[in-house]
């Protein structure tokens, strides 16, 4: 079969140089192709190479819809014309070249933007009918499937800057607990029952208040169990709270202490009050972001330009990295779940491998951004992808294996301040424009 | 016969010479002979060699030609027969069985040579009568006498018929010759006849001698050491001589009068090298004018060819892009091809490079130049690469937008999470410096001169200056407890103003309701406010405010002091030592430090610069940098001299601020031409070591309003971060 035309390539000249490859794919039998080595020619960019597939599947079945590809050869994505990138790889085009197709990742469709009052600063899509969102107005707001809000968290006196909902393994997919992180030097810890679904938005107060930083809540994070929350402060504190035994322990003398305290505690009917269960010292300035993966270890980035490993058990730092930037972000993730991601006060998005041995330099560096990064996340199932949000008002997604983003959204007009996965299949972010815009349809097998 | 008077004739008058000869050996060939013949054969053969000589000589076919030898010989026959009778009585046959053998044998040849030799010596000449005319004998019976003086019996003559027969039967005959002094025959033996025939060709006689044999130099040249004459020197050696002396004065009389001249004129060498270097030339020297060689062309090349190969003339492309090029940078000759020589057209430029050469000539320089040849690379200071003194700060990814009017002034919270910012519209903001959000705006009315917050971090308040007056303003960022306390703090009883109005009061403490702050009434207006280390004085700067020029008030007590009351000059501001009780305060022209606690001045900084605009004291507080509003920046170490020790030209505008970083060593300089500058500047602990400056990065970014660029710069307390506050109401963050 010849495929001149299908590239789009008319010229006499390009027509003579051609190359032998053989589609493959780990994709399901409809979207097969067969296997026989076909001549194309060697110009064909990465969209020539996707409409000669759908054209090879349309002939195979009629009821074909024509949808992108991505291609990768010897591992990596195909992001130039196929000479170019055989010619910068150093493969040769004698041989019948192997390109396997995946499905392309990119966000398929925009739904409408949920309107905040304020700059949304933090979003979290762990449950997948519920959105989370933090907002400097103090106030967490629960959309549900990404519409409309359903719930509204008030009691912060400061902005929120982090809000997480905790998964807890006993309990059933629509009751959880969330935990939230403002500026005013608080974590509140929220109980939320989807039973009690009304037509307005439901106002939750918290059951606990977590007093012990001294300056602000920078980050929350939780124990894959969901028995413990960690929090990291602009103090340089991480301190970790017990969050399963505190319903038991109803402590009804820290009401009166907080009614000594403060004059303005009218409320304090179902309120309580928590302190932390063990503090980790190490950072010298503020903890911008702090990840527990696993049940032993906590990871944290700071101001101080380090990254730093904690065991929970001993509460003693295990591994120490300077980078030399500012932190804002990090998630652990990716092959294994062992490679660090962080971005910070450049426009470079970094990933770490902690598993290699002798050297501090990032495995891979991502550079196309223009301004600090504010977020990254990798996706949960994917070795690969991973996302990042940036104050230049773009949200990112990048493969690893290849060095340009996959898709760009850039449909903030201010700063992204958080961005996060929800479904496995969309990526939400919130920024200063008081906007939550959910993209959905990104398909990662 | 007819030969036979000529022979007899001959013999006869040879005779006397042949036996002169012998006796003599005066003739090399005789002598030759004798050498090797015995004494007395010799003479009998050397008649017979003559003999055979001039035989040889008549008919050199002697062999050939015998009738006529033989015809010859008859005469002397009997002679022989009778010689070689005698001959074989008293010497004995083995001489002649010898001679016949010899011509068989020449070993036996050789042999009977020796034993001739031998019996040569022993053998006497027959004859004793010597050298006289044999004539005498003629007549007589005998011929002479032998040794014993007895007579010697002439032998008698044979018959020519006989002697004739005998010679047709022997031989050997032609060899046989007649020896008239001894009267007998002697018969030449074949060496001898070889020596006769090789000296008849004119060559030695024997063989074996080498005429041309190696010359060996048996005398001995050395000095023996022993004078040829052992006499003392004579006397005249010593004396010297009047000649001599009379000819030395006739010469010194020659040289007084001029006669004699020693420099002989220098022959100019004729010819010169042509393709020495000229500019080397030393004798270009003494001509007295500076030498100024004219450059050396280059030797010309193919491409200087009428006709050069193809890859040398340009395409039109080339010629084309010559065009771009500046006029310096355009080859001077451009390739060109020509069918012929002929075809060559006359230079067009010929003229025109006269004309320059001309212009040259008339307006060269007739001074030399004295140029020094210094690379100027090797002048620089050698300073370290901005890469090894990372981090500092380089872009700016964060802004700060809010304020509508020129930002006068920023100051950034102790813990580097807040910044407040001051404007010419009148607000103080206060911004979350990570996300660029402005949290409060207070309206305060009049254009913000100068802001500072307080340096204990439990203790967020704001000192700001406004017009006539400073605001104490509380920030409300601190928790519940610390705002009550700042609350109690910020609080002013009315009744103290009151209480000294009575004597004038410098400076009146009010409580303003509307931002519950206090609020000090100045009696002019206030440029600058700075805090103390301890966060409980601070100081402010009334420039037009005379003997209360610089005032320092305490928050906690509600008062203030002035313990300056002369100054000297026009302040510009006032700064507390980082750590000591020292008090910096800047006039337009000097820098004059007090210590605070011993109420004196300690030292007096002369800037030197025109009009001092901003001062910044380094953490460790023993240096200085000053601004200045002719753009100059100078760095004071304070151990060293009351001079600075550098200066920074860098700026073309004012310096509207400098600032030192808290723990890194960086400085900055902004300005109004738009730019902030970032210096490292390391302060070491050793003494001996003189502070490191360098410049690292010209920060742009900020446009200019109303001929106002950059108004203020402050780093970040924690992070190698400057931000910048510009007259186009945007502060800017420049990060590493």
């Amino acid at each position: 079969m010849d495929f001149g035309v299908a590239g789009g390539a008319g010229g006499s000249e390009e027509a003579a140089r051609r190359v032998r490859v053989r589609f493959t794919t780990k994709l399901g039998p409809p979207l097969r192709v067969p296997s026989a080595p076909l001549a194309v020619p060697s110009n064909l960019t990465r969209m020539g190479l996707s409409e000669i597939v759908n054209l090879l599947l349309e002939n195979a079945s009629a009821e074909h819809e024509t949808q992108p590809f991505d291609f990768l050869i010897d591992g990596e994505l195909v992001r130039l014309p196929l000479e170019e990138f055989l010619l910068a790889k150093g493969i040769t085009a004698e041989k019948v070249l192997e390109i396997e197709y995946i499905k392309a990742v990119a966000p398929r469709k925009q739904q409408d933007p949920c309107l905040h009052d304020d700059w949304v600063s933090s979003v979290d899509g762990s449950n997948p009918s519920y959105i989370l969102t933090g907002c400097y107005d103090g106030i967490a707001r629960l959309w549900k499937g990404g519409a409309a809000c359903t719930h509204v968290l008030v009691g912060h006196s400061g902005a929120i800057t982090s809000a997480h909902i905790i998964n807890g393994k006993d309990e059933s997919e629509n009751r959880f607990h969330i935990a939230t992180g403002s500026k005013d030097r608080t974590l509140r810890l929220w109980k939320f029952d989807d039973a009690e679904h009304l037509e307005h938005p439901v106002n939750i107060r918290e059951y606990k208040i977590l007093q012990g930083h001294t300056s602000s809540v920078q980050s929350i994070s939780s124990d894959p169990s969901g028995d413990m929350i960690c929090s990291g402060s602009w103090d340089g504190s991480i301190k970790l709270w017990d969050v399963k035994n505190s319903e038991v322990q109803g402590d009804t003398v820290s009401i009166k202490k907080r009614k000594l305290v403060s004059d303005t505690a009218n409320h304090v009917e179902s309120q309580l009050e928590g302190v932390a269960a063990s503090t980790l010292v190490g950072h010298l300035q503020s903890v911008s972001s702090v990840v527990w993966p696993e049940r032993e270890t906590i990871y944290s980035a700071s101001w101080d330009h380090s990254v730093r490993q904690w065991d929970v058990q001993t509460g003693q730092e295990t591994w120490n990295m300077a980078c030399g930037k500012v932190l804002n972000c990090l998630d652990i993730g990716g092959e294994s779940s062992a490679l660090i991601a962080a971005g910070g006060s450049d426009p470079v998005l970094r990933i770490w491998d902690p598993r290699k041995p002798g050297t501090l330099a990032p495995v891979f560096q991502f550079s196309s951004h223009s301004s600090w990064i504010s977020a990254c996340k990798w996706h949960c199932k994917s070795w690969f992808h991973l996302l990042s949000a940036s104050y230049d008002g773009k949200v990112m997604l990048w493969d690893l294996r290849t060095a340009w983003p996959l898709a760009i959204t850039d449909s903030h007009k201010e700063k992204v301040l958080c961005a996060d996965w929800w479904k496995n299949d969309s990526v939400i972010s919130g920024g200063a424009d008081s906007k939550l815009l959910i993209c959905s349809g990104v398909s990662i097998q | 016969m007819i030969l036979k008077p000529r022979f007899s004739s001959y013999a006869l008058t040879r005779a006397p010479s042949r036996r002169e000869t012998c006796s003599g050996f005066t003739r090399t060939s005789m002598v030759a002979a004798a050498a090797t013949a015995a004494m007395g054969k010799s003479r009998r053969s050397s008649k017979k060699s003559d003999r055979l000589e001039q035989e040889i000589a008549e008919n050199p076919a002697a062999n050939g030609d015998v009738e006529e030898a033989s015809g010859r010989d008859e005469e002397s026959q009997p002679s022989d027969a009778a010689s070689l009778s005698e001959d074989e009585s008293s010497q004995g046959s083995p001489v002649d069985s010898e001679e016949e053998n010899g011509g068989v044998n020449g070993d036996e040849d050789h042999r009977s040579g020796e034993e001739s030799d031998s019996s040569e010596e022993e053998v006497p000449s027959r004859n004793t009568i010597g050298d006289v005319p044999l004539e005498w004998y003629k007549d007589e019976e005998h011929i002479g006498y032998d040794v014993a003086g007895k007579k010697i019996k002439k032998q008698a003559r044979k018959d020519r018929i006989e002697s004739f027969l005998a010679g047709v039967d022997d031989a050997k005959n032609w060899r046989k010759i007649y020896d008239e002094y001894n009267d007998e025959e002697v018969e030449l033996t074949k060496e001898e006849v070889k020596i006769i025939s090789r000296m008849l060709k004119g060559k030695t006689p024997h063989a074996g001698v080498d005429p041309y044999a190696p010359y060996v130099d048996w005398f001995v040249w050395d000095d023996k050491g022993h004078p040829l004459s052992n006499a003392p020197e004579p006397k005249r050696r010593f004396v010297p001589s009047k000649w001599e002396q009379k000819k030395v004065v006739q010469y010194v009389r020659a040289i007084r009068k001029g006669l004699i001249k020693f420099d002989k004129p220098k022959e100019e060498p004729r010819v010169y090298l042509l393709w020495g270097d000229d500019s080397s030339a030393a004798e270009n020297k003494r001509h007295g004018l500076s030498y100024i060689p004219a450059p050396k062309p280059k030797l010309a090349g193919h491409e200087e060819s009428y006709n050069p190969s193809v890859e040398y003339i340009p395409t039109q492309e080339e010629i084309n892009s010559y065009q771009l090029m500046y006029e310096e940078d355009r080859p001077k000759f451009i390739p060109r091809r020509f069918e012929s020589l002929r075809s060559v057209p006359a230079y067009e430029k010929a003229l025109k490079e006269n004309f320059d050469r001309c212009l040259d000539l008339y307006l060269c320089p007739r001074t030399r130049k004295k140029r020094i040849n210094i690379d100027p690379e090797s002048l620089k200071p050698k300073l370290p690469s901005r890469k090894d003194l990372r981090p500092y700060p380089r872009t700016c990814y964060l802004e700060y937008r809010g304020h509508t009017g020129p930002v006068k002034t920023i100051s950034i919270d102790i813990s580097g999470q807040w910044m407040a910012s001051g404007s010419s519209d009148g607000t103080v903001r206060v911004w979350e410096i990570e996300t660029s959000r402005c949290l409060r705006v207070w309206n305060v009315g009049e254009a913000i001169k100068h802001i500072s917050w307080n340096p204990l971090p439990e203790l967020p308040v704001l000192a700001i200056s406004a017009g006539h007056d400073v605001l104490i303003l509380d920030t409300g960022l601190g928790n519940a407890e610390e705002q009550a306390r700042i609350k109690e703090l910020l609080h002013v009883e009315e009744s103290k103003p009151e209480e000294d109005g009575g004597s004038t009061p410098v400076v009146s403490w009010v409580q303003d309701d509307k931002y519950d702050c206090i609020r000090l009434k100045h009696l002019k207006a206030v440029t600058t406010v700075e805090w103390h280390r301890k966060g409980d004085y601070f100081t402010t700067v009334v420039p037009s405010g005379d003997s209360r020029a610089i005032l320092i008030h305490q928050l906690s007590k509600k008062h203030t002091q002035n313990p300056f009351k002369k100054l000297h000059g026009l302040p510009v501001s006032a700064v507390f030592h980082p750590t000591r009780s020292i008090f910096f305060i800047s006039t337009k022209k000097n820098i004059r430090v007090y210590d605070l606690l011993k109420q004196k001045l300690v030292k007096k900084l002369e800037t030197g610069v025109r009009e001092i605009s901003s001062i910044a004291i380094h953490p460790g507080g023993d240096n200085v940098i000053v601004g200045s509003k002719d753009g100059k920046m100078c760095w004071f170490d304070m151990d060293l001299s009351s001079k600075s020790y550098k200066t920074l030209k860098a700026h073309p505008k004012d310096i509207t601020n400098v600032a030192f970083h808290r723990s890194y060593p960086l400085f900055a300089s902004c300005s109004d031409d738009c730019t902030a500058y970032v210096f490292h500047g390391m302060v070491y602990s050793d003494l001996n070591q003189n502070p490191l400056i360098v410049p690292l990065e010209i920060l742009r970014g900020h446009t200019s309003s109303d001929g106002r660029g950059v108004l203020d710069c402050k780093f970040h307390p924690r992070q190698p971060w400057l931000f910048t506050a510009g007259a186009d109401s945007i502060i800017k963050l420049y990060c590493h």
